[in-house]
Order: structure tokens, then C-alpha cells, then sequence
């Protein structure tokens, strides 16, 4: 056999049990063979297995019972006709306000003062550090340059 | 992952939520919203901005449900709105670069294995390789941020995800294959760096 590049795409597929039988069936005996590619598998492989261990975050709160209040109070949905309704003015909706920042307030106008948990109101506090765990200070984490 | 069992309860209660049954949409609520955050806090990388995304994820779930359909897989519909609310707050930031990752490029085109070359197993440690993979997330263009997301941690299936990101499962292949080449290649930059 000739050298060639491993196809990351069918190997990638592959590893997803993506590929048809045919072509599944094809690249299992060429694996066996090709070492490059054999490697190629495994390094995706090895990435699957770093995701599997990524820390589990959590809510740390049932949120069903957030919406479970809300919903009380939140008027019944219909298919037809659309009407605004309040929810429509959160920036969030119009998705073009961007000056507008939603974290202060979203949860605490949203709730209009029913139904609110102290844990509730204190998922409205923007946090300016970095996202706890998941970041390791890179500052062009999200966005390079967003805050520059 | 999902099941088959779990799919036919999630249709059994959002059927029963669109008659306006507030306690089946509470059970969707609580049979996703652990998956939900997860999701939304990968994607943007703040916790407090992820709940409040979460939270607003199934408000307009709920208030959307009248035109959910069996045909489209409860899950799938719901990580959709997550995905737009979610991308919605990136806009606002200004942080999201679209760029047209996939057009003109065939089926794995561009993809250097170079880039992706395996390293020696004692040049990263389990943990370093974590910490990696969380610095690449960040790093990484929002389209294959979210298209690795909903693979290795959803599990979703190209056709799923194809219909959620209204792609081809052609453009699926090559964009998760990109992804993964991006995340080997941090690695391997990164690995000097201790
Ligand atoms: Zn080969």
C-alpha cells in the first residue's frame, strides 16, 4: 500500500458509527494494516475519552420547581394567533438589543417578585470571573478580544 | 444518551404539556434541565449566565410547545432553543465569529492529520489533558464548540444534529472530524507547556 493521509472525516465517522457497513466493514481491514491511520483512530478515541471525563457540572437547585412557579402565573400558550405577551420585551426576544446585558434583573423581572427562591436570585448576580472550573484564566477564552 | 423508552415518555408528556398540563412540562423540565445547563454552560462559559439561560430555555419551550410536533424528537427540539438562546448572549457579547467553516471544502478537505498526530501517552497526564480540553472548548469557534458538545456529551446521532444545526450530515462529518483535529492540535501545542 501506498503511504497516504489518513481521511480524518471517515475515521472520525467511524468512530461514531457513522460509516455504512460497506464502508465500515472496508476500513476495519484496513485499519489493521495502516498504522497511520491506526493511530489517527486512536488519538480521536483518546479525545472521546477526555470528554467522558470533563467535570459534571450542576445546577445545584431542581429547577422545575422554578418553572413549575412561573408557569402558574405565565399565561396559557396557543398556536394561534400570536399576540405579544411579555415576555416578548426581554431583550433576549428581540435578540437585537445588543447593548443591552441580560443577566442583572432577567430572573428577578421575569419572576415579578413571586416564586422567588434566594438561590433564584442569586443566579441574577453577574459574575465578572471566570466561569468557575471551566476556565484556566485564558482571557480569550469566549470571544477573543471581547472585552478588550 | 437517549432511548427509545425515553423518547416515547418525553412524546407522551410534551403531548400532554401542549394540552396545557403544566405537571407533564414540569417532568420535561426535570428529565432535561441538568442536560440543558450542561449544554448552555459549555457553550458560553458562565455559570450564572448559563442558569439564566437555562431557565429561559424552557420558558420558551413552553410557550413554543403548541408547535412542537411528534416528528421532531423532543430533545432535539429543545437543545435547539437552548442553542438559539445561547447564541443570542454570544451575539450580545459580540464574541461570536461566524465564519463559514465548511463551504467549498469536500468531505474532509483541509484536514491536516498532521495537526492531530497522536502524542506519546506520558507527554500529557490525564489531568492536564482536561484542563486542554476545557482551554480548547473555550478556544474554539462557536460552531464546533457546539457541534463537539452535542456529539461527545449528547451523544447525538449526525442525523440528529444535522436537523438541529439545519446542516447536511455531509457538512456534520466534516465539521465534527474538523473539530476533533482542533482539539488534537491544542493538545499537541500545548503539550511543552507545563
Ligand atoms: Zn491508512
Amino acid at each position: 500500500m501506498t503511504a497516504h493521509a489518513p481521511d480524518m472525516a471517515t475515521l472520525s465517522a467511524y468512530l461514531d458509527g457513522e460509516l455504512g457497513i460497506s464502508e465500515r466493514r472496508q476500513l476495519d481491514a484496513h485499519l489493521a494494516t495502516c498504522r497511520p491511520c491506526a493511530l489517527q483512530l486512536a488519538a480521536l478515541q483518546a479525545l472521546a475519552a477526555d470528554f467522558a471525563k470533563l467535570p459534571q457540572e450542576n445546577l445545584g437547585f431542581d429547577l422545575a420547581g422554578v418553572i413549575e412557579g412561573r408557569l402558574a402565573v405565565a399565561p396559557r400558550p396557543r398556536g394561534k394567533p400570536r399576540t405579544a405577551r411579555w415576555w416578548g420585551l426581554l431583550p433576549v426576544s428581540l435578540g437585537a438589543a445588543a447593548s443591552i446585558a441580560l443577566g442583572v434583573g432577567m430572573g428577578s423581572a421575569l419572576f415579578g417578585g413571586a416564586a422567588v427562591t434566594p438561590r433564584v436570585t442569586a443566579m441574577s448576580v453577574f459574575d465578572t470571573l471566570p466561569p468557575g472550573g471551566l476556565c484556566l484564566g485564558a482571557e480569550s477564552c469566549y470571544g477573543k478580544g471581547a472585552r478588550k | 444518551m437517549t432511548t427509545r423508552t425515553d423518547d416515547a415518555e418525553d412524546e407522551r408528556l410534551a403531548a400532554q404539556a401542549q394540552t396545557g398540563d403544566r405537571q407533564a412540562f414540569t417532568l420535561l423540565v426535570r428529565r432535561y434541565q441538568e442536560r440543558v445547563f450542561r449544554f448552555i454552560l459549555r457553550m458560553s462559559g458562565a455559570r450564572d449566565e448559563a442558569m439564566d439561560l437555562t431557565q429561559e430555555t424552557f420558558m420558551k419551550a413552553y410557550q413554543a410547545l403548541p408547535a412542537w410536533r411528534p416528528e421532531a424528537r423532543f430533545g432535539t427540539w429543545l437543545f435547539q432553543i437552548a442553542r438559539n438562546v445561547t447564541l443570542d448572549l454570544l451575539r450580545r457579547r459580540r464574541t461570536v465569529e461566524f465564519i463559514p467553516l465548511d463551504t467549498g471544502l469536500p468531505d474532509g478537505a483541509a484536514l491536516d492529520p498532521q495537526d492531530a498526530a497522536p502524542l506519546p501517552e506520558e507527554q500529557l497526564a490525564d489531568k492536564q489533558r482536561i484542563q486542554l480540553l476545557e482551554r480548547a472548548l473555550c478556544e474554539l469557534p462557536v460552531e464546533q464548540r457546539e457541534i463537539l458538545l452535542l456529539r461527545e456529551l449528547e451523544n447525538m446521532s449526525y442525523a440528529d444534529i444535522a436537523a438541529m444545526l439545519n446542516i447536511e450530515a455531509g457538512t456534520v462529518k466534516s465539521r465534527l472530524a474538523r473539530a476533533r483535529v482542533a482539539v488534537l492540535a491544542h493538545y499537541r501545542h500545548h503539550a511543552g507547556e507545563k
